[in-house]
């Protein structure tokens, strides 16, 4: 939780923030800062919001007399390294600006794409995210899995962006009041953002720079993960207020399939030979589906608790009352 | 404060019980007080005299279930006779965690040292901790070094220290030893619950806090031989495996059920598969068992995948407003410009 402290009351209202996450950069940061100082000359207020996910080398000391030189840059460390989507968390609960802009601290996103983003967004946009055109990565370890992963992420979740993996995008400061990140959501935040603040979202074309100092923190074996991350997605976004309507879905189709199995086991016995197995298999198969859709639809009614009990039993805190067992 | 599920949008209540301790000592020694406790009395005169020999002001506190009762009356004579000895009654019979959760609240210590009812480290060993955490780090754990128990223990241990550490990626080299100091805010903020009390230095890293093993010499009376009953290594092996998924999937535990269901699913699917295999072949499948077989398979994918789902419904509800992450303090330095905004 960060710690609530006013801001200096003289100060302007701060019109852009950066957020940028570390992870053992300590090479990257002082081009950094220099690109996105160099970036935003022409901007009166700015800000630039680094996060120290507990990296293991000196980042921390670099970016610490980075921001001790300059009013605008910021630090924020974590107190352990926390992963990307918390890190980003961490940056923008810490941003002042009415806009935000989150990029990676790696050098391959390009700060004079800023501009661009900021542009497209005061054409009505909430969130403009970037795509990396002449993407400076391996084809097959990193391109293919990744526009692979685009379509179905885009198809799954109805939000059309072509690149997830880019987090150079820049957004509303009201969209991300709206959004609580948590385990690895960063990857869809697009589709999170659409879901929960009905945000507008366009993308323009970004640079990409191939990578210049460290090794990259990704691999291939993220299949599994972004698999479930997705479906995790994909109820959130659609079924988070009426999460009994999916869990039905389910328990009419699993009855559906009971009820062809009934049939045809009649239809059988009638016709066929009366083998005495016949008159257990099937009809075991037809009670698993029925039995399984009984367990749907209870779990649909163990999710609609999970849905209103925060609210509707959460109203006050209950007072400290002396006798009251420990909580 | 610990996250409760029912109020994820209620700011953290604060702390305005009127009677609430301050802390006024350097030191609170706090005993839960479980089954088959040492002498009490022997206990606290034997830990209090290094610790009164350090020039720390102190204070020993006992927390103890109604069942205990017997064993902390001795202690009102110690309290009578001046001694800075208080009990922490529970109301009802709860087990260690709940008790250091109630003791923590009683106590009065800047810095907090649990340690066991029985006697496990050398006595020495207390001042060290509080050192080690006066010296900055935030949580200091007595390891238990040089061992001189029988093998068995020390199998024992290793095994359990192998399995924490293999589960939750900390190096850790005593779990069972019992003996924490820590920095009173840094023990307030750590979330207690279940059983998890002998995790604690797990824990406090997954907050993100220092934590340092002090070597400390076995006690004398720790050096006996320890075979438990079957019930106490299982409910060990149940403690370590909701660790493992708390560590691992409180966040994410459709990762969890999603390849288990998974997994079920595949294999169900190849059954079915090799039985429509043999049905286009000619053979009936409508009398094989295995039929069952591969429809119960997918069955308990499709639970599965949808107890993960549940599990997400809850974690996505209750993340409302929640931060998992914390910000390491600012060094001590006038407040700087870039001082964190109001949080929203």
């Amino acid at each position: 939780m960060p710690v609530p402290a006013p801001a200096g009351p003289t100060e302007l209202p701060t019109e852009l923030s950066v957020v940028v996450p570390l992870y053992n950069e300590q090479e990257s940061v002082p081009a950094l800062v220099d690109a996105v100082r160099d970036a935003l000359a022409s901007y009166a207020s700015w800000e630039l919001v680094l996060v120290d996910d507990g990296s293991r080398d000196g980042t921390a000391a670099v970016a610490e007399r980075l921001a001790a030189a300059d009013a605008r840059v910021r630090l924020v460390r974590l107190a352990r390294n926390y992963g990307q989507t918390q890190a980003m968390q961490a940056g923008f609960d810490h941003a002042r600006g009415e806009v935000v802009v989150s990029m990676d601290g790696d050098l391959q996103n390009d700060p004079l794409d800023i501009p661009r983003l900021l542009a497209k967004l005061d054409e009505g946009y909430d969130l403009v995210a970037g795509y990396r055109k002449g993407r400076n990565d391996k084809m097959l370890t990193r391109k293919v899995p990744s526009f692979v992963a685009n379509r179905i992420i885009a198809w799954v979740t109805g939000v059309r962006i072509r690149d997830n993996g880019c987090s150079l995008k820049a957004y509303r400061r009201a969209v991300l009041q709206r959004l609580d990140l948590y385990s690895d959501m960063h990857r869809f935040l697009p589709a999170l953002a659409a879901a929960t603040a009905n945000a507008r979202i366009t993308e323009i074309p970004v640079r990409h720079h191939a990578r210049r100092f460290g090794t990259s923190k990704y691999g291939l074996s993220r299949i599994a993960k972004v698999s479930a991350d997705l479906l995790a997605i994909k109820m959130i976004t659609s079924f988070r207020d009426h999460p009994l309507t999916m869990f039905a879905t389910g328990a009419a189709a699993a009855s559906l399939g009971g009820v062809a199995v009934v049939a045809a086991w009649a239809l059988s016995s009638q016709v066929g030979s009366a083998a005495v197995e016949r008159a257990y298999v099937l009809p075991g198969v037809a009670l698993l589906a029925f039995s399984l859709a009984c367990f749907l639809l209870m779990l649909g009614l163990i999710a609609t608790v999970a849905l209103h009990a925060p609210r509707a039993l959460g109203g006050e805190p209950a007072p400290p009352a002396a006798g009251r067992p420990p909580a | 404060m610990s996250s409760s599920l029912a109020r994820p949008a209620a700011p953290p209540a604060p702390r305005v019980e009127p009677d609430a301790p301050r802390p006024t000592l350097d030191v609170t020694v706090l005993v839960p007080v479980t089954e088959r406790p040492a002498p009490l009395v022997e206990l606290y005169r034997a830990y209090a005299a290094p610790l009164r020999a350090s020039g720390r002001s102190f204070e020993f506190l006992f927390a103890a279930s109604p069942a205990r009762r017997d064993a902390v009356a001795p202690l009102a004579e110690l309290a009578a006779a001046g001694e800075p000895v208080r009990v922490a009654p529970a109301e009802r019979n709860v087990g260690e965690t709940a008790l250091v959760r109630e003791g923590l609240r009683e106590s009065r210590g800047r810095i907090v040292v649990t340690l066991p009812a029985y006697y496990r480290v050398a006595p020495e060993a207390v001042p060290a901790l509080v050192d080690a955490v006066e010296r900055g780090t935030d949580v200091a754990v007595a390891r238990r070094w040089p061992r001189r128990d029988p093998a068995i223990n020390r199998l024992q241990n290793r095994v359990l220290n192998a399995v924490v550490g293999r589960l939750t990626g900390a190096a850790v080299h005593d779990v069972g030893s019992g003996v924490h100091a820590l920095r009173r805010e840094v023990f307030e903020d750590i979330p207690l619950h279940g059983d998890f009390v002998r995790f604690l230095p797990v824990l406090a890293l997954q907050r993100g806090y220092a934590v340092q093993e002090v070597d400390a010499a076995q006690h004398p009376g720790d050096l006996g031989t320890r075979v438990y009953a079957p019930g106490v290594y299982i409910r060990r092996v149940l403690d370590l495996l909701g660790l493992y998924f708390l560590l691992r999937f409180l966040d994410k535990p459709l990762r969890f059920f999603g390849l288990v269901g998974f997994a079920l699913s595949l294999v169900g699917a190849g059954t079915l598969f090799v039985l429509l295999v043999r049905k286009a072949s000619g053979e009936t499948i409508g009398d094989k068992p295995l039929l069952l077989l591969g429809i119960l398979l997918l069955t308990l994918g499709v639970q599965a995948v949808a107890l993960g789902l549940i599990g997400e419904m809850i974690v996505h509800f209750s993340a409302a407003g929640r931060r998992i992450y914390r910000v390491r303090p600012a060094p001590a330095t006038p407040a700087p410009p870039g001082a964190p905004p109001p949080s929203r």
